[in-house]
């Protein structure tokens, strides 16, 4: 009787898989996904509507032009490259993506898109609604790229990359690339929607640019755009940005140039290790800020011909850098002071450490935090002077 | 329908019952016809004995007669090829005839059939019966009859010897090291071999007849004190009630006596070799040797043996522990790597690694197949080349394979019919599933089965699958051993042997899943290590 | 004459109820927006909360031992009136195992393929649960051994992998949501949690060692509790407020990761744990429906009823529930409440009246 029982539950197993065969639901073949690598967001030019620009890789072009000959300026790649650029526009985000089917053979798909890019009309007009439908649908990944075009994204979307195949996948890189300046903030999808989601704290997103004229095109990243609430209100240059990295502890590494302290002639210093602490305090009601920077660099090149190797020499340089680095922090807080957006997450802070005093100051935050008194600590240190002591320079003259 | 089908498995049941008893009762009906027991002349016996084997090609019968006073006929029945000749002339004619002339004038009375066994015969296992039946069964196995005249006894004389097979390396189960003997099909060198192992007075080998044609001898080998005597009891009970006409190898005694007849898991082990064999005795484990077979069954099985390898045991342990661990990824890749590459493909496009999509999709693109049609195709393929491969001899067996294996899959990507990553890992299956070839069978299956799943649900499918799999391994017993054991029911000390293997001498307790009562194997402190040095200062 | 053959040992009780409580982290993803970065700290209380109540289930499980719910209820209200109270636990387990069949399949539509229809999954799911249910609890406990270290080796692993990316002051200020949002989320993590704990009571009387049955399950519940805790830990650090609004903080925490663009997208086995523990919490409370019908109805075996129960469940999980807001909101805001009468009141008035009528006692003499 045991092995009859086996006997009936292998047809139900059967009978259960003829069910499943009914119908396919989810099943899409490889060959009819239009994979989507980039998404560029804009207002469209005469009416309110949104304008949505699909980077989608052609995985056909992928296979007939060998990895070598890329787009690297060569004649080879004089076609099309392996993308398409598909606009469509439409009211909500939801339904303007959905209507891409009417424009293209394959349904688009996101789980791999790397970026972002919000035109910057749009950005100003306010991108709530995108973010919404961007962190509902289950098919976007937290980690995509977030950028804010210069002007309009659909452009960005068309540079071509000389290095990448896809453009999209060029910017990616070119994000993943800015670690070694620290002077672009690389923000993703979740990182901004925290800052959105914070009661005070202003998301930012690094401004992305078309530099050079008609063929001779490339993309460069500068500055970062400023939002508050959802809404672009200003813009921060390289230096301030910097200055808002150095505080927000995401300094990988960078070059500062300084004078050098006895000569004429510049010396750059390399960072190698940053690290910085907000610490906060109310008195009488009133918040303060307290920011200590801790920095560890080398001496990376000199145009003076003195040795810098001495310990005074190192101690002075240490002096101007405290002070490079101060003026890049102070920079950034006057900018965000006159943009009245608390890029810091000074009022977090607060919120986090003075839960009970929080509450009376909260409200005003948007008074208080223009006029907020903030001291700067600088603790900068050389460490090592790379393959040189003293320079590669002719002797000096007495 | 479920009424119907019970009804009818109701009725074959009923049906086989009959034939059963039936078989049953027909030898005893033979009984009855012919007369069971020898008579006292040598004239109707040999007619007796020529009425159930005479007209037989291979049959000698030869009559002769001794002790030159009364002249005693007598004759030798043998089977030419099963018989040493020598022993038959050597030590049965030549002292009956010769001998006994010489002697005759002081032993007169040669007429008792006890004193030609006691004193004539230089042969070494001799006995007597006037059974018939046990008579005829003697000789078909290679004892050579003396029949005398005037004696209702005859003279059943060992003298079996046959052509075989030496004992020669396996073919299923190759080593790097350790020994390369293998059991042959001769019960007795199989036998001897494991005796050789293991020189021990508790090691007990029983005998038994199975197959009411082919009186195929079975012996039942264990340790007593070892061996827990309900697992021999029921051992026993199993085979006793296996009431076939025929048992050819020990594959039929395997089917018969199964737990789970249904299941795609085998529940007893087979092995080879003496080595492994004699192991899996010295764990507690019963084994049944089966004459005209190499292939000695183990019992009872658990899963974590498919995974195991004699040369495991014979090599330091480091390496070994690396490549069990690289074995259960093996087996684990031979069966889900076509399923898991259908459900990322056709369902979880988002899994798969951005620069990996790229590379995927540019070779999908234009085949013309859904990837499960290819995985299911590319899968039976497999299994084609395989089984040509291996019936076929063995230099034709390697041109199909390079045929098959570089010409088909080629051609077939050149040509656009499937994509390269397919082809990828339906090679990358089929190497992995070779790695465990006890598993191979239920491997198969269960790659079909997943990839099935993973076209319709994708990994769901698969977690669905796998979950399945694990409760019917988990239900699963082998002699009333949890077949998933040690890992479930759950045996930290067995675990030494399982997915790692513990040095040696760590190894102090047999499996406590399959030992009875003596569990320990070994003294404690055995790990070696070098000498203090005051001892050497002292030496 | 028992419905069950098979033993459990107190090692498999163990695991069985560690996977168990594991099984809690997708379901309870409900309290955050509730108590949102303070869940950790309602998950203690519910744990400290619930650690008592189950004393309250094994004190009773020990006052009858191999005594299963129905027949101790029985012992102590009576035939008739004992029914009654039994038939409660019954609804309790059936009303359990259809949300969990609706979550299985609610949670393989969000993540996994959300165009299927979810009749399909859980008829899928039903099918294995009921497959493991037929081999009895033996073999459940079994697989439990083995799926007991999968999810909480993946927790571990991920939290060590997302240390990058947490922020420890998204816990800051602690203890900020007002009390009576706490106690809520207390309550709905202690329901879905610890509380259901309550089904074991028709486990025990079948551990071939019912004396340790007080150890096991506490080891197990402290076990669970703390990889629960960890993940809780590991979602809000690393997602912060985030994780207020997410439907699954765990997986969307996991996503996160992203190691030299190699280790990435691991959801997948937070997804694979997920189904697994699901299945073992699914099977425990199929099992407890079962047993407990076969049991009031005097059958000789359960094997009868496991694929009624098993449609039963289904359907009822497909008229309960219409949307996963309806499910959120009634797991989040009715069923805590309604069924704190079945987990807490009448397990504790069985074990005053045991005392009162000094039950077990007099069963002896008997």
């Amino acid at each position: 009787m045991k092995g009859l029982i086996k006997i009936i539950v292998t047809p139900l197993i059967i009978i259960i898989l003829t069910l499943g065969t009914t119908g396919c639901w989810n099943r899409r073949e490889l060959p009819v996904l239009g994979i989507v690598m980039g998404v560029g967001i804009d207002k469209a030019m005469d009416s309110d509507k949104l304008e949505i620009t699909a980077q989608i890789i052609k995985t056909s072009e992928l296979k007939s032009s060998s990895p070598e000959e890329g787009g690297a300026g060569g004649g080879s790649s004089s076609s099309a490259g392996a993308y398409w650029n598909v606009k469509n526009s439409g009211e909500s985000m939801f339904s303007t993506i959905r209507g891409f089917t009417h424009r293209t053979s394959r349904k688009l798909y996101f789980p791999h898109n790397q970026i972002i890019i919000f035109g910057q009309s749009l950005a100003k007009q306010g991108i709530q609604e995108c973010l919404d439908f961007l962190l509902r649908d289950q098919e976007t990944r937290l980690e995509v790229l977030m950028l804010v075009a210069e002007d309009k994204s659909s452009d960005i979307l068309s540079v071509k990359s000389h290095l990448e195949k896809i453009p999209s996948v060029g910017i990616s890189e070119l994000m993943d690339s800015q670690a070694a300046n620290s002077q672009t903030i690389v923000i993703r999808l979740n990182q901004f929607v925290t800052r959105l989601m914070s009661p005070t704290t202003a998301s930012i997103a690094p401004i992305i640019s078309v530099q050079g004229k008609a063929d001779n095109t490339e993309l460069a990243v500068s500055g970062t755009a400023v939002f508050k609430r959802d809404k672009l209100i200003g813009q921060m240059n390289k230096e301030e940005t910097r200055g808002l990295l150095w505080v927000i502890n995401e300094i990988k590494s960078g070059i500062i140039d300084i004078e050098s302290p006895d000569q004429e002639g510049r010396v750059s210093l390399e960072i190698i290790n940053a690290k910085s602490k907000i610490t906060s305090e109310i008195i009488d009601h009133k918040p303060y800020i307290k920011i200590d920077v801790k920095e560890e660099g080398n001496i990376g090149d000199q145009s003076c011909t003195a040795s810098l190797v001495s310990p005074d020499a190192v101690a002075a340089l240490e002096e101007k850098k405290n002070e490079a680095i101060k003026d890049e922090i102070e920079s950034a807080l006057s900018k965000a002071k006159k943009l009245n957006a608390d890029v810091f997450g000074f009022g977090d802070i607060l919120h986090k450490k003075h839960p009970k005093e929080w509450q009376e100051i909260k409200d005003d935050w948007d008074k208080i935090f223009p006029n907020l008194e903030v001291e700067i600590l600088v603790e900068a240190k050389l460490r090592r002077s790379g393959n040189l002591g003293s320079p590669a320079a002719p002797p000096e003259k007495e | 329908m479920l009424h119907y089908l019970i009804k009818k498995s109701k009725f074959l049941m009923l049906l086989s019952q009959n034939a059963l008893e039936r078989n049953k009762q027909e030898p005893s009906q033979d009984d009855q016809n012919t007369p069971a027991n020898l008579s006292q002349s040598l004239k109707t016996n040999l007619d007796l004995i020529k009425g159930v084997i005479g007209n037989n090609y291979d049959v000698v019968i030869r009559e002769f007669s001794f002790d030159r006073q009364r002249q005693v006929s007598a004759s030798l029945i043998y089977l030419s090829g099963m018989t040493d000749p020598t022993i038959i002339n050597e030590s049965i004619l030549k002292p009956l005839m010769f001998e006994s002339r010489l002697s005759s004038d002081s032993a007169p009375k040669l007429d008792d059939i006890e004193m030609i066994r006691t004193t004539m015969l230089s042969v070494g296992e001799v006995s007597k019966s006037a059974n018939i039946d046990e008579i005829v069964d003697s000789c078909l196995s290679g004892s050579t009859i003396l029949l005398v005249n005037n004696c209702h006894e005859a003279l059943m004389i060992m003298t079996a010897d046959w052509k075989s097979r030496s004992v020669d390396e396996p073919k299923t189960e190759s080593v790097v090291r350790g020994p390369r003997e293998g059991f042959t099909e001769n019960l007795l060198t199989n036998t001897t071999l494991l005796r050789r192992k293991i020189k021990n007075s508790d090691l007990t080998i029983e005998s038994i007849k199975i197959g009411q044609r082919t009186k195929t001898s079975v012996n039942i080998a264990y340790i007593k004190g070892l061996a827990n005597p309900l697992l021999i009891e029921e051992i026993k009970r199993r085979l006793n009630d296996i009431k076939t006409d025929s048992i050819l190898e020990s594959g039929y005694i395997e089917q018969f006596i199964e737990d789970a007849p249904f299941s795609i898991f085998s529940t007893v082990a087979n092995t080879e070799k003496p080595d492994s064999a004699a192991a899996k005795i010295l764990e507690g484990r019963a084994a049944i040797l089966t004459d005209g077979s190499p292939f000695t069954l183990t019992i009872p099985m658990l899963l974590i043996e498919s995974f195991q390898c004699s040369d495991d045991y014979y090599s330091r342990p480091y390496f070994v522990s690396f490549i069990r661990m690289i074995r259960y990824l093996a087996y684990a890749i031979s069966i889900l790597a076509p399923a898991t590459y259908v459900a990322l493909t056709t369902f979880h496009q988002e899994l798969i690694p951005t620069a990996l999509l790229f590379s995927m999709a540019a070779a999908q693109e234009g085949v013309p197949f859904p990837a499960l049609v290819e995985a299911m195709g590319m899968g039976v393929v497999f299994e084609i080349l395989r089984e040509a491969g291996v019936r076929l001899p063995r230099p034709v067996g390697q041109a199909v394979s390079i045929v098959g294996a570089l010409v088909i899959g080629q051609s077939a990507v050149t040509a656009g019919l499937i994509g390269a990553p397919m082809v990828i890992v339906v090679a990358l299956t089929a190497v992995a599933s070779f790695v465990v070839p006890a598993q191979t069978d239920s491997g198969g299956i269960l790659r079909i089965f997943f990839v099935v799943l993973a076209g319709f649900l994708g990994g769901f499918g698969i977690m669905i699958g796998l979950i399945g799999l694990l409760i019917h391994l988990a239900s699963l017993r082998s002699f009333g051993t949890p077949y998933l054991s040690p890992l479930a029911p759950l045996s930290v000390s067995d675990l030494k042997d399982s997915f790692i293997r513990a040095p040696l001498w760590a190894m102090i307790t047999r499996p406590r899943t399959i030992g009875w009562h003596d569990l320990k194997r070994q003294e404690f402190r055995l790990k070696p290590s070098p000498p203090l040095e005051e001892d050497t200062q002292s030496k | 004459m028992r419905l069950e053959r098979g033993e459990i040992s107190s090692s498999q009780l163990m695991f069985l109820i560690s996977c168990f409580i594991q099984g809690g982290l997708y379901p309870s993803s409900l309290a955050y927006s509730i108590s949102k970065h303070d869940t950790w700290l309602a998950l203690i209380a519910a744990f400290i909360i619930g650690v008592f109540i189950v004393l309250i289930y094994i004190a009773l499980a020990n006052k009858f031992p191999g005594k299963n719910i129905i027949e101790i209820n029985d012992l102590i209200y009576g035939p008739y009136f004992g029914k009654l109270v039994s038939l409660q636990y019954i609804y309790f387990f059936i009303i359990s195992l259809s949300g969990y069949f609706w979550f299985i399949g609610d949670f393989v539509l969000t993540f996994i393929m959300p165009e299927t229809p979810i009749i399909v999954i859980m008829t899928m799911f039903a099918f294995i649960c009921a497959w493991a249910v037929r081999k009895g609890i033996e073999v459940i406990a079994r697989l439990c051994v083995i799926f007991v270290f999968l999810p909480g080796i993946i927790i571990l692993l991920t939290f060590a992998l997302l240390l990058k990316n947490m922020e420890f002051t998204n816990f800051l200020p602690v203890f900020e949501v007002p009390l009576e949002d706490f106690i809520q989320s207390t309550n709905i993590i202690m329901h879905i949690s610890v509380c259901e704990v309550l089904a074991f009571l028709m486990v025990i009387p079948y551990m071939n060692k019912p004396k340790q049955a007080r150890r096991s399950v506490l080891l197990g519940i402290i076990g669970g509790g703390l990889i629960l805790l960890t993940g809780t830990i590991r979602n809000i650090a690393a997602l912060g407020p985030l994780s207020e609004i997410v439907t699954s903080p765990s997986l969307l925490a996991v996503s996160l990761i992203n190691i030299g663009k190699i280790i990435s997208r691991l959801e997948v086995l937070v997804s694979m744990a997920q189904i697994l523990l699901l299945f073992i919490i699914t099977s425990v409370f199929y099992y407890a429906a079962v047993l407990s019908v076969a049991q009031i109805t005097k059958l000789q075996s359960y094997l009868p009823v496991v694929i009624p129960i098993g449609i039963i469940g289904i359907f009822l999980s497909l008229i309960s529930y219409d949307s996963r807001m309806q499910f959120s909101y009634s797991t989040m805001y009715i069923t805590p409440l309604l069924s704190m009468h079945i987990y807490i009141a009448i397990p504790l008035i069985s074990l005053i009246v045991a005392k009162l009528r000094k039950l077990p006692q007099r069963n002896e003499r008997n």
